[in-house]
């Protein structure tokens, strides 16, 4: 085969292959992440977290909570959104650690057990002293997605799309801010949490 | 050459080079890694510059690992890079791995090319996984 066949072929496949990426690639669009302010008072739940121990979402009264929706082997939105809450919980005062707690609630329960929700937190550098990663039962889940209005569909194994919410509890349990979109602002989310902190 | 020694050598180039992309690869290197990787492994997809940490350029940074050390990433995941054990089966991830390989010498000269890409050629056109008896049962439906 000569050299100028060769380039052909090599570069008409290049060609072919790279189109066919972008033919199946999940395109996350650039959205300006949306914030809403609203009153949902979020009932009671019970989940198990990264340690596989029983999560009461009750003993977080008189918390302010910040809860994201994410599964880990999320190909677009969560990786921005657990950063976010990384930098969340880095940009809080220490006294700040103490009332405010972060959640992160599962979306694919099937791949997403304990151990995985732990490894998970860890690559991120979430410190779990105030930062908890939940997974359940489907059941239990869906109550959970259904009272904050996440919608979950199941695509294929470990891929899932989701609403990606990322929202802001008061301490009297009701979801005051919620943002809807891939990267939610850290500082906003600060910003908020100090508003819902104030006396 | 003699016939076992093409065999040969092209068992070995195949080992150390993965074979080149098929249709099953760009469905999961689209869905799983593109946003991230970019569609030609750059480190250029569409939300690389929000992430803590840019994804590397394959190109520069591929050469320099072995397989055992590329097939532990994709599996364990780094950084805000996803762990896809167990959401991809081995086979998925050994794919993952050729593609990344493949993507990595994506700028590797002619020479190269004119010297080898028949024998990978003829190589990847056997079904090795099916051949080994390595195929995966299919997934259960819950």
């Amino acid at each position: 085969m000569n050299l100028g066949l060769t380039s052909c072929l090599v570069v008409i496949a290049l060609s072919i292959n790279s189109v066919g990426v972008q033919a199946v690639a999940h395109e996350v669009q650039k959205k300006t992440v949306e914030r809403r302010a609203v009153v949902i008072p979020i009932d009671a739940f019970t989940l198990v977290d990264q340690n596989s121990s029983e999560f009461q979402f009750s003993k977080l009264a008189g918390r302010v909570v910040v809860v994201a929706f994410a599964y880990t082997t999320c190909p677009d939105v969560c990786p921005l959104i657990t950063a976010a809450l990384r930098q969340v919980q880095s940009g809080l005062t220490t006294d700040e650690h103490k009332k405010v707690f972060l959640l992160t609630i599962t979306t694919d329960p099937e791949i997403d057990l304990p151990k995985v929700l732990a490894n998970y937190g860890k690559r991120y550098g979430a410190d779990f002293a105030n930062w908890s990663f939940l997974t359940g039962d489907q059941a239990a889940l869906q109550r959970v997605w259904k009272n904050f209005g996440v919608g979950v569909k199941r695509k294929g194994r470990g891929l899932v799309d989701h609403t990606p919410l990322t929202a802001v509890i008061d301490r009297q349990g009701k979801m005051r801010v919620a943002y809807v979109g891939p990267a939610p602002d850290a500082k906003a989310i600060l910003r908020d949490v100090r508003g819902l902190l104030a006396p | 050459m003699t016939l076992s020694g093409l065999i040969t050598t092209s068992l070995l180039l195949a080992l150390a080079a993965g074979c080149g992309r098929n249709e099953r690869m760009d469905l999961i290197y689209g869905q799983r890694c593109a946003n991230c990787h970019g569609t030609g492994g750059r480190g250029d997809g569409s939300i690389a510059a929000s992430l803590p940490t840019p994804p590397p350029d394959f190109r520069e940074t591929v050469q320099r690992k072995s397989n055992s050390q590329i097939r532990r990433v994709i599996a364990e995941g780094k950084g805000a890079m996803p762990a896809f054990d167990p959401a991809l089966r081995p086979s998925e991830i050994n794919d993952m791995l050729q593609m990344v390989r493949y993507l990595s010498r994506e700028g590797r000269d002619l020479a190269w090319w004119e010297k080898y890409d028949t024998l990978i050629a003829a190589h990847c056109s056997i079904p090795w996984e099916s051949a080994l008896g390595l195929d995966d049962a299919p997934e259960k439906k819950p």
